[in-house]
């Protein structure tokens, strides 16, 4: 059990009236769906299993419907992300006063592509579309705060000054270590050999069961450690039945070599 | 023609956020007439005089949006949409940011017009930083008794919610809000019913854009007459316009409708030196280009109809010599690919497949024929989806291809293949 999943029936006991509020605001409590994932993305840095759990039950909804809320909307990070999160405007007003050059300019200093999240876990990096600042092109929100006028200097001082901690906009959250992207649909494209822009040597996949996961321990694996395919089954019915999966395959597979 | 200031006024001078400064200007006197003297009918009479059309981009009257309330049903909500996304529009942001209070009154206007009791706003879930300012807005007005129960003694109650979203341009759509607005995802509904009759929880619900519902307090406060003088014959008051591109000084120009393109990119300052003109995009991401033979044309919403474009949200994107109309379609087209709800087929797929196509052409990677397949692909998505945004697809693709036919003519690669 992490760190994070210890602390989370203390926090969702901190947040309850929280969310009991938010959903009064309302006159059926599942629109209260974005406000409350909201709340626990700011406290998680993301929106973990758990979240997306409790949320389901405060709600009095399925969890399936709450994850394919959550997966509708790109500010919702389903997996853990950095502490800054930079979203550099790719739009059309931004694209002809020099966005990709500022993106390309991005990706050298951050060694990440679209998508990415570095490897000491402090920045992920995203391509967003417009931010409704055109008449300040370039720009970018960085933890959902504005930053305008881009320019390879100014970039180089803010990248500065957030590892060096002394940013203007605090840092996100960060309840358990990013992988390499946060996107589900990325790691997908990766496993299906497709590099997203930009994108440094991308020699471990972390293939979630799509093509070159030919054994299928990848997506198995995937089955065990993601809380949010589980609800309703316990962790340990859940090694359980995942062991039983294994066995069967193998005995399937012995079959198949005699 | 100067720029006015009407909505925009103070903007950039005055720090407007607090309950205070706005009231100093006259702030909420409207607010407070309107409870005390007029009925619902009197807002919605003037709103009919004044000739106000949508400013979020569908350029509805108003009035008759507010009509088309089912008499009979005293639920009804207001939602204000603040989901502004359309690419190259930044107007919301702004008056969302710089004066939150004129947007509330605005909505308060609104709300009473059409005699609800609770209304929301819809934020754009990027707008962090607007969504702080109107929340604190709100929380002075709710203190200083301008909605809640019994306001200003009366018998009108009014709630209002603020509801930010969380990234996704179809949110802008109003049933795709509406989803949206209740927890769901945000996937435009078939239409009919439209949500005057079955909107928010099934009941009957007006979605306005924050420029219109902001536009309602000085049509309150100088009378329908004086904004229906002001326009076109059938484009009254003002619009607050997005400049943006190849201008010197891009930014939001409020300026009265009918008022030609030429004027409105001089407004903002003219092409940079030595550049030359090529093109506008006057009604955001979702409007096709208008070119040098337009320039003499009123900025409204008949003009850019019958010039092959519209006026749309008033973004208004500038295009000199040095842009790649290739890749600024590529672009739109990426863009509307990748906001695509996904649920009708033409649009899902028709979109991600020109992206495809387009991606490979910006490239110099084409292949011979390239070009007749986008303008047929383009030319079967529009009109077969449950909402405009695969209706968005076409326009700005369209009008550059036919405008600049070499630019991508001259992406086929010379020796052809198929790559894939």
């Amino acid at each position: 059990m992490t760190e994070r999943e210890k602390n989370f029936p203390a926090l969702l006991e901190r947040l309850a009236p929280k969310c009991s509020e938010l959903m009064a605001r309302y006159e059926q409590k599942r629109s209260a769906l974005l406000p409350i994932v909201h709340l626990f993305q700011e406290h998680e840095g993301y929106v973990s299993g758990e979240a997306m759990a409790a949320t389901a039950e405060m709600l009095e909804i399925t969890p399936a419907e709450v994850e394919g809320a959550v997966s509708f909307y790109t500010l919702f990070y389903r997996r853990p992300v950095g502490k800054y999160m930079l979203q550099v405007c790719r739009g059309l007003a931004c694209t002809i006063n020099g966005a990709e050059d500022i993106m390309a300019y991005f990706r050298e200093k951050l060694g990440i592509g679209h998508l990415q999240t570095t490897d000491d876990g402090l920045f992920s990096y995203e391509e967003v579309e417009c931010l409704a600042a055109c008449d300040r092109a370039t720009c970018m929100e960085v933890n959902l705060e504005f930053a305008y006028d881009l320019i390879p200097q100014k970039i180089d001082e803010m990248l500065a000054a957030m590892r060096a901690g002394e940013y203007g906009v605090a840092p996100m959250a960060q309840t358990d270590v990013p992988g390499r992207t946060w996107s589900i649909a990325a790691d997908a494209q990766i496993a299906f050999g497709q590099k997203s822009q930009g994108a440094v040597e991308v020699e471990d996949p972390n293939n979630p069961g799509g093509i070159g996961d030919e054994s299928g321990t990848i997506m198995l694996d995937h089955l065990i450690n993601r809380d949010v395919y589980l609800f309703g089954k316990t962790t340990e019915r859940a090694v359980v039945e995942a062991r039983a999966l294994v066995e069967t395959i193998d005995e399937r597979t012995n079959h198949a070599g005699h | 023609m100067p720029v006015t200031k009407i909505l925009t006024a103070g903007i950039g001078e005055v720090d407007m956020r607090g309950i205070g400064a706005y009231r100093q200007r006259g702030g909420y006197k409207q607010w407070e007439r309107v409870v005390r003297e007029l009925q619902p009918s009197d807002v919605l009479d003037l709103a009919e005089k004044s000739g106000l059309r949508g400013r979020g981009g569908a350029a509805f009257p108003t009035a008759r949006k507010w009509s088309f309330l089912p008499s009979d049903k005293q639920l009804r909500y207001l939602v204000c949409n603040c989901d502004e996304a359309e690419p190259g529009t930044f107007k919301d942001h702004m008056l969302l940011e710089d004066a939150p209070h004129l947007v509330l009154e605005g909505m308060l206007i609104g709300a009473y017009g059409i005699a609800c009791h609770h209304a929301f706003i819809y934020i754009r879930g990027e707008f962090k930083r607007g969504y702080e300012i109107f929340c604190a807005a709100l929380e002075e007005a709710r203190n200083a008794g301008y909605l809640g129960r019994s306001i200003f003694g009366g018998v009108y109650d009014l709630e209002i919610t603020v509801h930010r979203g969380a990234g996704a341009y179809i949110c802008g759509e109003e049933t795709g809000l509406l989803n949206s607005l209740e927890g769901k995802r945000g996937e435009p509904r078939l239409k009919p019913p439209f949500p005057a009759v079955e909107g928010l929880y099934g009941m009957p619900t007006v979605v306005n854009n924050v420029e219109t519902l902001a536009y309602l307090v000085p049509i309150l406060e100088r009378g329908a007459q004086w904004f229906a003088s002001v326009g076109t014959e059938r484009s009254k008051g003002y619009k607050i316009v997005s400049v943006s591109g190849h201008v010197r000084n891009p930014g939001n120009y409020e300026v009265a409708l009918g008022t030609t393109v030429r004027e409105i990119i001089e407004l903002a300052g003219g092409l940079r030196p030595g550049r030359k003109f090529m093109a506008v995009q006057p009604g955001g991401g979702s409007s096709a280009c208008i070119f040098e033979e337009h320039l003499n044309l009123p900025y409204d919403y008949e003009s850019m109809t019958k010039a092959g474009s519209m006026l749309g949200s008033g973004g208004f994107v500038v295009f000199d010599d040095s842009t790649d109309f290739v890749n600024a379609a590529y672009n739109l087209v990426r863009f509307f690919a990748h906001e695509s709800c996904g649920q009708c087929t033409p649009c899902r797929e028709g979109g991600s497949w020109m992206e495809r196509v387009l991606e490979r052409l910006v490239q110099g990677r084409g292949i011979p024929g390239d070009y007749e397949m986008l303008l047929r692909v383009s030319g079967s998505i529009t009109g077969l989806n449950l909402c405009a945004l695969g209706d968005s697809i076409e326009p700005f693709l369209k009008s550059v291809m036919l405008r600049f036919p070499d630019q991508f003519k001259s992406r086929v690669a010379a020796e052809a293949g198929r790559q894939w």
